[in-house]
């Protein structure tokens, strides 16, 4: 007998007299198998990792412009003066400031329903909100790495005539880069577990689908415990790319 | 070669430099000694613009280096400089420590730069560990390795802050016999050191740097045995005993 005979089966048994096994898998069919449900689970989570990619993009890049901007003008010699660069670091501060003073869901609203009130995309406005909000928290790891480095590194570099440009591309970024991984590694899996905030503003992931199978079957447990074990799966895999990617970059310690 | 002219640093209040004038000749191996707190380190880190000084010039080959329309980094790339603590690149190998900056400001090719980089490091006898990283050499190790990334830049004049001060004692001699033999082929060289039996073997001349100025100068024969100002004579008494 298939899934769908035994479930015709049993569901045909009235609920008071089913085993709980049997009720048990009554659940589980209607929140999976029924009218092809298993699907909209995956639509979610292809959605989910589209933001999660477009947020990625947009914060590792708006990450790496601030802290760039904000280490140089921390770094900047003394007694000059640059007000091009004064003026952006300034704007950065604030930047970093209000993201990280208000909630990931607040600024959703706000983006969603005030920025963007008039857009129907809530998907990318999501990942536009996410991005912004990721790049708050990756300007500030990566100014820490930059900032941690021992700065006789970069004045070796600097006394051997290499210009500020290529010090930072051939000295500090490589070993700075190996010291924030596992903190940015961390910021990543944190971005992809809040896309699924961004179904409070109608952006389709797999929260979103999880919630309308919910209200269609008047049954939470198995669609929220789907969810969760599709997020876990994601999460495990990036962190096992992760490690692979620290055990490669530490070759050059210690041999 | 460097003429420095009323040179002043300050860190805020704080003045550690306090005017000094002062001409390093082509081929003088000039030692700067002093107590802690006097001055020396930041006024070799002054000659290559590490630091940038408050007041004063600092000419180098007849340009003047601390307008900031010179191009410093060319002018670095002439004067050699070797740290306390080494500050080799941990991430990269030896080789690739000391071919790195011959092959991106000398445009030297690959083999080039190896070529030259390996003559070095048999020179020191260290050519056996050109594949190796910085972290599985001891410091005196390091400290060869790092007056061999700065010989790779073909420089004129070579700056030493404490070259052997991060040193185990028994290390001290192998990058002293280094120094000494650079000396011996002509180097310019300005050396901050605590070493007295290297400032009195190797210098031409001795700078004795306290409370930000040049108290003293004189041949080391001179210095050591017949030292003028109090302050030096208090210094020598402690530090040889």
């Amino acid at each position: 007998m298939n899934v769908t005979g035994l479930y015709e089966a049993i569901s045909a048994i009235p609920v008071a007299e089913q085993s709980a096994w049997q009720n048990f898998f009554v659940k589980f069919y209607r929140a999976w198998f029924l009218n092809s449900r298993w699907q909209q689970y995956f639509e979610g989570l292809l959605a989910t990792l589209e933001v999660t990619v477009m947020a990625l993009a947009i914060g590792v890049v708006l990450g790496v412009v601030v802290a760039m901007v904000r280490t140089a003008h921390a770094q900047r010699r003394p007694g000059t003066h640059n007000p091009v660069l004064s003026f952006f670091d300034f704007i950065f501060k604030i930047y970093v400031t209000v993201i990280r003073g208000t909630p990931m869901m607040v600024q959703l609203l706000i983006m969603g329903f005030v920025v963007f009130s008039s857009s129907r995309n809530f998907t990318l406005v999501g990942a536009l909100t996410l991005g912004i909000n990721s790049g708050a928290y990756v300007s500030e790891i990566i100014r820490g790495g930059l900032m941690s480095l021992d700065p006789g590194q970069a004045e070796a570099g600097r006394s051997l005539g290499l210009g500020y440009i290529d010090t930072m591309r051939f000295i500090v970024i490589p070993q700075a880069f190996k010291a924030i991984l596992p903190s940015l590694g961390n910021e990543f899996i944190v971005l992809l577990k809040d896309t699924s905030l961004i179904s409070v503003i109608g952006g389709k992931e797999i929260v979103y689908f999880a919630q309308a199978i919910v209200s269609r079957t008047y049954e939470a447990m198995f669609p929220y415990i789907i969810t969760a074990i599709m997020y876990l799966i994601l999460v495990m895999g990036f962190s096992y790319l992760q490690s692979i990617l620290e055990r490669r970059l530490r070759e050059s310690d210690r041999r | 070669m460097i003429d420095v002219k009323g040179l002043v640093k300050a860190f805020g209040d704080h003045v550690v430099l306090d005017g000094i004038d002062e001409h390093i000749y082509p081929g003088e191996k000039v030692v700067i000694i002093g107590p802690s707190g006097g001055g020396k380190s930041t006024f070799l880190r002054c000659l290559n613009m590490l630091e940038t000084p408050t007041r004063g010039t600092i000419t180098f080959k007849g340009v003047d280096i601390t307008d900031p329309r010179s191009d410093i980094n060319k002018h670095r790339q002439k004067m050699g400089m070797v740290f306390q603590h080494f500050n080799l690149f941990p991430h990269m190998t030896i080789m690739r420590n000391l071919t790195l900056a011959p092959m991106r400001l000398l445009k030297k090719s690959k083999s080039e730069a190896e070529a030259k980089a390996m003559e070095l490091l048999e020179r020191v006898g260290l050519a056996d560990r050109a594949a190796s990283y910085p972290g599985q050499l001891s410091g005196g190790q390091k400290q060869r390795v790092a007056i061999v990334r700065a010989l790779c830049m073909e420089p004129e004049v070579m700056l030493f802050d404490e070259p052997t001060s991060a040193l185990d004692p028994e290390m001290v001699g192998e990058v002293l016999d280094v120094m000494k033999s650079l000396a011996d082929d002509g180097m310019t060289m300005v050396v901050v050191t605590h070493e007295m039996g290297f400032a009195k073997e190797v210098g031409d001349r001795i700078l004795f740097m306290d409370g930000g100025v040049i108290a003293e100068q004189a041949p080391p024969a001179e210095f050591f045995d017949n030292p003028k100002t109090d302050r030096a004579q208090a210094f020598l008494a402690k530090v040889l005993m």
